[in-house]
């Protein structure tokens, strides 16, 4: 399987996945036979898909890279002769390419950014299909198309998108010829977001580009929320693939609570099934998130203490350095527990709390992850705490309240710092502190797992630690950002002719071991959407579970009007999370005066 | 608490207790006065008692070396410790802390320690002995009135040792501007003198001058047996009869050869308790001092994420690795008698492996880990010859040097087999460690030099990244890795992903590399172990019954290669080994970590 390992893109279930090649076979052979039963009904097609869908579903287990929604959007025509097609070369499957060799040169690929003026877009998007471009990661075929309601020509859509575009990974010499190859490959279509109109024409420009090839369309929204549902319709009606598949990212947020979500959720279901929808979550596409898995479950010397027999509590922290800085309007309207807590970091949990699941395959993953949050008890008041950022003097200079924020009420009681404690209720986690701790205006900047363990029973050497035996036990700390790194805190002995004891890291350090820059997330979340890889994103259920946990909550906190503990921009966040921790018999790893880190 | 105050020279049994050493005190104060007042014992008394550190059969020997005429009454003793630590329930380990502190602080002035390295012009002593007494002294580790004597059949001045002893010194430690006045005030208290090691009438004439040094005080007489083999007993009988300490204790530090076999070596232990108790013998293996070996018990019992895993359900194999760089080097007579598996194997691996594979103790106090010890040792299968492979050095030629072969050398005869490489494969049949292969590697004349345990853990059962391991599962399983020498270090093996787009998996380290996170130096072995004999810590010091337990896995298999006269394999001077060693690593299934493509 030389391909597998050469090719540095391939996501990494299509990497493995032990079953892929039987899938495949198993999805042409469903391709096949549901052919003729949408034969010409392309109206209620969509609608019996998203019926037989889940029992397909299961059928399958997972379904890989061609959706089964693929076909739902084709036009009957194009099905038969293709289905043969593909079913020939079953033979020469390659399971860690999406399509086969054949195919993949008959194929193309459109990625629409839709919102393309946007900050994300022209931040993140936009950079990481250029990454992805130049490490040759994009299929042959491929075309970027701009939407948005703006003007623009393709020169101005490429001027624009050029400026943002550099040659981080590894300055080769060819970076600008790249550029411009890829430059080439980007289009702009203005237009409405909720005029079916529009987006006929785009499917037209789209039709150009493939030129009667396979066509396989991937939509990315970065739009506001209110506009995604209207997006999606006329995406769906309009400018859906006839004969490859369409495939929708939605960003956060994913409504404001569980009646918002549901009701989001319901909407983009009447236009597209379940595997169509890539809810991304781009802190699972970052590098330590992705390999906490590996850390887990292909390492021996983790999995025996990965239970409530060895680990005390685990802490999930996120901090941010600097405000809302005048963009304060959308994120006052969130509030930090729905714009971090409830998806970034409660995801984040829920890997790390899960069972083993079954395989690597992104059903499997999925499914043990809804089961962690549906063990999970709905976050209660006194489990949380509320803090704002308030106006601070330092150094002559001074900086400004959350509400200082032009774009934020005065009175506003938005929180831009919470702490929360979390339980498990099943039998590996029962009773063991889940602490999530995130904020603006922070310190640092910084975002971290730690996981303390629980101290040495009998410990022969404890009169060497004082009073507070937990004072010092092991702790495993994954550094996500910044400065990716994975340690485990251990006791040894001060060197020398003494027994003092000491805590010392066992240490790695990405940056020292892999010198080569590492992907940004969205580069990651890009490629397995276009490989319909669907680990990395979220599932309708899961944001359902996520959203049960922190509604209840959420509303009590609006109800009673939770004033938020104020703490100074740029400190190390209201003590009113210590006193949270305390009470849970948690001392946070992050604010302990001997961390010098 | 002055005397807490040079804590770093402590031996953890007397103050582990760092951490309470500001706030006690006051119980030092009710300690002293409950000691002092209840039991009556005299002030000349305490010392023995402290450097015995509470065990019972420390008075013995002490009692014995001493005049019959000291107010000795240990039962009351003992009893009226009991009593106030039951008193003291509730500040126990103060308590005991102070114990120590507080009998410090009170007889410090009156106690006087002498060092007497027999075969003071010999190497060892040389190198590593008056330096590491130096090194003590310039640390303020050793106590107020010390002196050392220099003893050996040379006829020198005090002044000529002085100068011989002045080359070897060196302020290693950290470049304090005073070092040079340190150097000379240490010189001051070196003293010689000079005699046969057979003569008791040289002794006495030596514990005459220890008297003048001691004047009157209470007496502690550290004998450190720098001499061969041969003459160990007579040194100790005529050091014993006419040399002990009248009043204090006298102790005996012995280096190997500890005998061949089990039967010199019983004989060794035979004879030297003609004249010493066994809390007098301290017989020296100075890897049990080496910084990471200390520190193997504490990262096993002080993190919770080690002794989970301590066992047959997690540990593949363990191995205990020994090379050195350079060959006999025109001093291969003594090497030629005994070869790699006496001088290394039997003491300083199997020592290690001990250590390594004991149950938790009930304390940290020498007599509980050395039980646990020798019950290891006990529960291990004598080795078979089928189990070792022995190799020999033979010549090589690179770069244009050419490397001798072991029998050039001049010191050793042209046919000698003796092994300067073996392996072995060891097992340990206990609940813990039953079928766990311990595998033990010393060479000399090989490509680096290196001592390390390496514990290789299984394969992850079912694990859900296997595609990505290639056919053999073992090879990417977890490795923990403590390097004794050189350049300390711990890390432990860990699969990660490497970054990037893909889903490939990498073996890392999770590092601890001591010079990068102690800048300090770390002290010899021999600081140590002599500090810990003056305290009379015995923890790293071998007890009787573990020599024996040693000897007996060793003797067959010594026996049976002498007796089959069994012909080494030759390896190169400066290669990896005889490839044997893989072969019998393969046998058990194992891959030696020390030779894989990676290193």
């Amino acid at each position: 399987m030389a391909t597998r390992l050469t090719t540095p893109c391939s996501s990494s279930s299509t990497n493995f996945s032990p079953s892929s090649s039987f899938n495949n076979e198993a999805k042409l052979f469903t391709r096949f036979i549901s052919m003729p039963r949408k034969y010409g009904l392309s109206t209620w097609v969509s609608h019996i898909h998203s019926k037989t869908h889940a029992r397909k579903h299961f059928l399958l287990n997972s379904s890989n890279e061609h959706p089964l929604n693929a076909f739902s959007l084709q036009d009957g025509l194009a099905g038969n002769p293709l289905a043969k097609e593909r079913i020939e070369p079953p033979g020469k499957e390659r399971p860690s390419i999406p399509m086969s060799e054949a195919e993949k040169e008959e194929s193309t690929l459109s990625i629409t950014v839709v919102g393309a003026s946007g900050d994300l877009a022209n931040k993140k998007i936009f950079p990481a299909l250029f990454a992805l471009f130049y490490e040759d990661c994009l299929p042959e075929n491929f075309t970027v198309f701009g939407f948005a309601r703006t003007k623009l020509t393709d020169e101005e859509l490429r001027n624009m998108i050029s400026k943002t575009l550099t040659c981080r990974i590894d300055k080769r010499e060819n970076c600008d010829d790249k550029m411009d190859q890829f430059l080439k490959r980007c289009f702009y279509q203005a237009g409405q977001y909720n005029s079916e109109e529009s987006f006929l024409e785009l499917d037209k420009k789209l039709k150009e580009k493939e030129a009667g090839k396979l066509s396989n369309r991937l939509f990315y929204l970065s739009i506001p929320p209110n506009i995604f549902v209207d997006v999606v319709r006329c995406a769906s009606h309009r400018a859906s693939s006839a004969n490859g598949w369409t495939r929708v990212i939605v960003e956060k947020p994913f409504g404001r609570d569980s009646e918002s979500s549901g009701e989001l959720t319901r909407c983009l279901k009447q236009y597209l099934t379940e595997d169509q929808i890539f809810r991304i979550d781009h802190y699972l596409g970052k590098e330590l998130v992705e390999n906490l898995s590996v850390l887990r479950f292909s390492n021996l010397v983790f999995e025996p203490l990965w239970s409530r027999n060895y680990i005390r509590n685990v802490q999930l922290i996120f901090s941010e350095d600097f405000g809302t800085e005048g963009r304060g309007g959308y994120f006052d309207n969130y509030g930090i527990i729905r714009d971090i807590m409830q998806n970034h970091l409660l995801q984040i949990l829920a890997l790390f709390a899960m069972e083993t699941p079954v395989s690597l395959e992104a059903e499997d993953i999925r499914n043990e992850k809804v089961k962690v949050l549906r063990s999970m008890k709905p976050l209660k008041l006194e489990d949380v705490i509320v803090g704002q950022y308030k106006g601070h003097g330092k150094g002559g200079k001074s900086y400004p309240a959350y509400t200082d924020d032009p774009t934020v009420p005065k009175d506003s009681l938005t929180p831009t710092f919470a702490a929360a404690a979390l339980f498990i209720n099943n039998a590996r986690w029962d009773g063991i502190p889940f602490l999530m701790k995130a904020g603006k205006a922070l310190h640092v900047k910084r975002a971290e797992i730690r996981v303390q363990f629980r101290h040495v029973p009998g410990n022969l050497y404890k009169r060497n630690f004082g009073t507070d035996l937990d004072k010092a036990t092991n702790e495993l700390v994954l550094r996500v950002q910044p400065d990716e790194a994975i340690y485990l805190k251990i006791n040894n002995k001060v060197p020398g002719l003494g027994m003092r004891l000491d805590r010392s890291d066992l240490n790695l350090l990405y940056r020292a071991r892999y010198p080569k820059e590492i992907p940004d997330a969205y580069e990651r979340l890009l490629l397995d959407a276009i490989e319909g890889e669907r680990r990395l994103f979220i599932r309708s259920d899961e944001l359902d579970a996520a959203w049960a946990l922190f509604t209840p909550l959420l509303r009590e906190l609006e109800e009673k009007k939770i004033f938020p503990e104020l703490y100074p921009y740029g400190s190390r966040g209201p003590v009113g999370a210590h006193y949270l921790a305390a009470k849970h018999n948690v001392r946070w790893g992050d604010l302990s005066g001997e961390i010098y880190e | 608490m002055a005397a807490l105050s040079s804590i770093h020279c402590r031996s953890y049994s007397y103050s582990p207790f760092l951490f309470s050493s500001s706030s006690s005190s006051i119980n030092g104060q009710q300690f002293q006065r409950i000691n002092f007042s209840s039991s009556g014992i005299s002030k000349r008394f305490l010392p023995a008692k402290l450097f015995s550190q509470s065990r019972k059969n420390s008075y013995h020997g002490v009692v014995l070396m001493q005049d019959v005429a000291m107010p000795v009454n240990p039962v009351e003793n003992e009893a009226s410790f009991k009593k106030v630590k039951d008193g003291l329930l509730s500040s126990i380990t103060s308590a005991e802390e102070l114990k120590e502190t507080a009998g410090f602080d009170v007889n410090k002035d009156e106690s006087t320690v002498i060092i007497t390295v027999v075969g003071a012009s010999g190497d060892l002593a040389k190198k590593k002995i008056f330096p590491a007494l130096f090194a003590l002294y310039y640390e303020d580790c050793l106590p107020k009135h010390f002196t050392v004597f220099g003893y050996a059949r040379s006829k020198m001045t005090d002044a000529e040792l002085r100068n011989m002893v002045s080359k070897t010194l060196t302020c290693r430690i950290d470049k304090r501007e005073n070092c040079g006045e340190k150097m000379d005030q240490f010189l001051k208290r070196c003293f010689y003198d000079s005699g046969q090691y057979d003569s008791e009438e040289n002794f006495t004439q030596l514990d005459k001058k220890l008297k003048e040094h001691e004047g009157g005080r209470l007496s502690n007489r550290l004998f450190y047996l720098s001499i061969p083999p041969n003459i160990f007993i007579d040194a100790v009988r005529c050091a014993s009869m006419s040399a002990s300490s009248a009043n204090g204790w006298t102790r005996v530090i012995v280096e190997k050869p500890f005998g061949r076999d089990s039967e010199s070596s019983a004989a060794l232990t035979k004879a030297l308790k003609q004249y010493l108790e066994e809390d007098q013998i301290f017989r020296i293996d100075h890897y049990l001092g080496k910084e990471l070996v200390e520190n193997l018990s504490v990262l096993r019992f002080s993190n919770l994420i080690f002794e989970p895993l301590w066992s047959r359900q997690y540990i593949r194999n363990v191995q205990l690795i020994f090379s050195e760089d350079f060959g006999t080097e025109g001093r291969g007579g003594y090497f030629d008698h005994y070869g790699i598996i006496r001088d290394i194997m039997q003491n300083h691996l199997l020592q290690i492996l001990a250590l390594f594979a004991m149950e938790t103790p009930v304390s940290l106090d020498a007599e509980d880990i050395r039980n646990e010890k020798v019950k290891v040792l006990r529960s291990m299968r004598p080795i078979r010859l089928e189990d070792v492979v022995i190799g020999q050095y033979k010549s090589h030629i690179k770069g244009g040097i050419t490397y001798p072969a072991y029998t050039d050398d001049k010191t050793v005869p042209k046919d000698s087999l003796t092994p300067t490489f073996a392996a072995a494969a060891l097992f340990i049949d206990n609940a813990r460690w039953d079928g766990v292969p311990f595998l033990m590697k010393a060479g000399k004349a090989l490509h680096s030099k290196r001592a390390e345990i390496r514990v290789q853990f299984r394969h992850v059962p079912g694990n859900l990244y296997n595609r990505n391991f290639g056919t053999d599962l073992d090879r990417a399983t977890n490795e923990l890795v403590i390097r004794v020498q050189p350049d300390e270090a711990i890390y432990l093996k860990i699969n990660n992903k490497v970054p990037g787009l893909g889903m490939r998996l990498d073996c890392s380290n999770l590092n601890l590399h001591y010079a990068a996170r102690y800048s300090k130096e770390i002290p010899d072995a021999y600081e140590r172990l002599l500090l810990d004999a003056i305290e009379g810590e015995r923890r790293l010091f071998i007890r009787s019954d573990e020599l024996d337990a040693a000897w007996s896995l060793f003797t067959p298999v010594l026996k049976e290669l002498e007796e089959k006269k069994i012909i080494p394999e030759y390896y190169p001077y400066g290669s990896r080994g005889p490839v044997g060693a893989h072969y019998l690593a393969a046998r058990y299934n194992v891959k030696w970590g020390d030779l894989g493509a990676e290193q």
